[in-house]
């Protein structure tokens, strides 16, 4: 075990927002509530048009955040690459189970399956920079990039490694999103729907971080007493307490009952420490929790917080953050602590 | 050299038997659990699979869960097999809000999306089961059973993702951050996979033949199996019996291909010389390869050369048990893990069934039923994507 310090040298995102941009902090894209694919920038730059013509748009995605973000950390290589997403290559799983279902089981064609395991991403990343190193993809609903998070951070405090890529990628189509919608998983009212595509670059080497990853913690629900118990003692063991804490960055979303259990579990570990949000900005999706990361670390890097994602009036300020809590909290099944300073 | 991570419990359910002891007992009597397609539901008989013997409805019914609930394939199974699992190493369900629980599985609940596809597009009918999709819920589906875990994940590297839920466990234990964690997969046969295999020609119209040249093809299989992953200081306090030792673990990406391995195994040899590394053990302490070994043409070259590069020519015994239960994806790195735990305890080689010729450029596998006393064995599971993860499981010897 080592106490070596995490940095997070570089993040990247492509959303409902400008993509690979920072343009959301000073001049947003709004929205009302509903569903929106993401804003693409042009692939040409990072895949063949060949390639792309196979590719769902997840894999198009994840390779253009991921190689930005390793462009921006000016590092040649990573020791591993970790991705977390919640529903994996759902356009070319549609692809598949529609021809499935709909033409019979005879005259499939090998091409959207090959492209459909949750493991596509990491493995596609990997073949396209030539990384034989520690690769794996998690895929466990709202704490997806989580786990992919908390994968890394272990191996680091192992001193196992001492870079990581870590993403977190979801796309949805218009069926699945229907799909959802009808199985009461998303799509819920006054709640913008979108996609995700993060990439963060970690490593031990602080030169031109945008922030430094502290802590990072996930939580099978058991209550809320033993919520509080486990919150205390993540920020004890960071040498913190609540009122250390600047903000707190909550899933908070528009949809009525997300955000009741927000307000009442944040009031009771928090007390009145100031909340912000960021799903009004970028939507929700099985891995929004990684664009949460990326804002908190821009936020961070940048030195301000958009107004827009006050949670409440009497919060805001021009304060220069020192340090971000990322709450989130998966149906309330799972949760996860994310602690980034400045 | 690291702490060494005890294994207190298993639970294993394939093809050849729903527990360990049956397990032990086809493997050692040489019979094979593949043969001809009965529960699922697709048009391609001609293929023979390792099906575990229980309809769902069999499985709700030993579990003790009302007919009328909503559960996937995948998520029974992995309960069958958490169950022993639990029973083995002592936990109760009051010790689970400290323990952790990781579960590796590509398909998930995609048994029952494939089966109303179309409902889910065209009409309300069985939509309580859209929300039973997604891989974590899968694991959620079966911790739950059991209780309240104090952390649950879910790996997805395709058929090395038990493999790599065990890797996550022990760096767990490792940092502290828990004493004890379940970590294994499961995974059904889904009518999805089984026509993806297909369209890339992977599959044989006969019995799975690996490192034989006469090779030509998997039979998918499907199944689950936990591991109860313990602290040395949790173990000993607890008193509770050690079945095994997690000594060392490897994962590398082959960076070659979406679907093959390449031809110099170069995935697979980082994965094994890793393991070996962590644990520091040498390669020439290895007693037994559970390789593996699926039978297709690509996979057998490409984990044969990275042997030869890793051992020379003092290649250890080595065979692929997938023969016996046919490929359980997502689950066989912790199907083939307690496979290896169940020879080292009961000192035999599980013999490479099928084979009868030795192919080009491959290592000749265990094909003679051979008692031996053995202490170390590494045990292999590739995924698509080249996901190639090696676990090394040592005896447990009292000190």
């Amino acid at each position: 075990m080592t106490n070596k310090e995490i940095y997070v040298l570089s993040a990247k995102q492509i959303s409902i927002q400008q993509p690979l941009s920072e343009e959301w902090m000073n001049n947003p894209t709004l929205y009302e509530p509903a569903f929106y694919r993401s804003i693409d920038p042009s692939f040409k730059e990072y895949v063949s048009p060949i390639e792309a013509r196979r590719m769902g748009k997840i894999l198009k995605r994840a390779l253009a955040t991921s190689k930005e973000a390793l462009k921006a950390s000016g590092l040649e290589t990573v020791d591993a690459i970790v991705t977390g997403t919640g529903y994996g290559c759902i356009e070319n799983t549609e692809f598949f189970l529609d021809a499935l279902s709909k033409e019979g089981e005879q005259l499939l064609k090998p091409t959207y399956f090959m492209q459909s395991t949750h493991n596509t991403i990491s493995s596609l990343i990997a073949i396209q920079t030539k990384n034989h190193g520690y690769n794996a993809t998690y895929a466990h609903k709202g704490i997806s990039f989580d786990s992919a998070l908390y994968d890394a951070y272990l191996q680091f405090r192992l001193n196992k490694i001492s870079s990581a890529l870590v993403g977190g990628h979801d796309e949805m189509t218009e069926t699945f999103y229907q799909i959802l919608k009808k199985g009461g998983v998303i799509g819920f009212d006054n709640e913008i729907c979108g996609e995700a595509a993060v990439s963060v670059v970690l490593s031990d080497k602080q030169e031109n971080a945008l922030c430094k990853l502290s802590g990072h913690k996930i939580i099978h629900q058991q209550g809320i007493e033993s919520l509080k118990e486990k919150v205390a003692k993540f920020l004890q063991g960071n040498g913190k307490t609540c009122s250390d804490i600047d903000f707190i960055l909550t899933g908070i979303s528009g949809y009525k009952e997300n955000d009741e259990a927000y307000m009442l579990e944040t009031k009771a570990l928090f007390g009145d420490r100031p909340l912000l949000k960021y799903k009004n900005l970028f939507g929700d999706s099985f891995t929004a929790s990684g664009i949460g990361f990326y804002v908190a670390a821009q936020c961070l890097k940048s030195g301000f917080v958009p107004r827009n994602m006050f949670v409440n009036e009497k919060d805001i300020t021009d304060k220069k953050p020192d340090n971000f809590l990322i709450f989130n909290r998966s149906d309330g099944t799972n949760y996860s602590l994310t602690l980034l300073e400045k | 050299m690291t702490a060494p991570i005890y294994i207190t419990g298993c639970g294993v359910v394939s093809a050849i038997g729903l527990n360990q002891k049956e397990s032990l007992e086809t493997l050692m009597g040489e019979h094979s659990g593949v043969g001809q397609l009965t529960y699922l539901k697709t048009e391609h008989k001609e293929f023979p699979v390792g099906e575990v013997k229980l309809s769902d409805a069999e499985m709700r019914n030993r579990l003790g869960i009302s007919d009328n609930a909503i559960t996937t394939r995948t998520a029974l199974m992995g309960m069958l097999a958490l169950d022993e699992a639990l029973k083995q190493a002592e936990i109760t369900p009051e010790m689970l809000p400290e323990i952790g629980f990781i579960s590796g599985t590509t398909v998930g609940g995609m048994d029952m999306s494939e089966q109303f596809y179309l409902d889910y597009i065209n009409n309300d009918a069985h939509k309580e089961y859209i929300s039973v999709h997604d891989c974590g819920n899968c694991s959620e589906m079966t911790a739950k059973h059991f209780g309240d875990f104090a952390f649950v994940t879910t790996l997805s590297t395709a058929c090395s993702s038990a493999a790599n839920a065990i890797i996550l466990g022990a760096n767990m234990i490792r940092c502290g951050e828990a004493e004890i964690v379940i970590v294994g997969g499961s995974e059904c046969i889904t009518k999805f996979h089984l026509n993806g295999f297909n369209s890339l020609m992977i599959l044989d119209t006969k019995p799975c033949r690996p490192f034989d040249a006469t090779r030509n093809g998997l039979n998918l299989g499907e199944g689950a199996a936990y591991l109860v992953l313990e602290s040395e200081k949790s173990a000993k306090k607890r008193n509770v019996k050690i079945q095994a030792v997690l000594s060392g673990y490897g994962n590398a990406c082959d960076a070659f291909h979406q679907t093959a391995s390449s031809p110099d195994g170069e995935g697979a040899y980082r994965a094994m010389k890793e393991a070996l590394e962590i644990a520091g053990v040498k390669t020439t302490e290895v007693d037994y390869i559970n390789a593996h070994g699926t039978g297709t043409p690509n996979n057998d070259v490409s984990e044969s050369q990275a042997m030869m590069r890793l051992f020379g020519n003092n290649i250890p015994p080595a065979s692929s048990t997938k023969p016996f239960t046919g490929h359980t994806t997502s689950a066989s790195g912790s199907i083939e893990a307690v496979f290896c735990i169940l020879a080292l305890q009961n000192g035999f080689l599980p013999v490479n069934l099928n084979y009868s010729q030795a192919m080009d450029d491959g290592i000749i596998p265990v094909h003679q039923s051979t008692k031996k006393d053995l202490k170390h064995i590494l045990c292999n599971a590739f995924g698509f994507g080249g996901n190639d993860s090696s676990l090394l499981l040592s005896k447990f010897e009292q000190k």
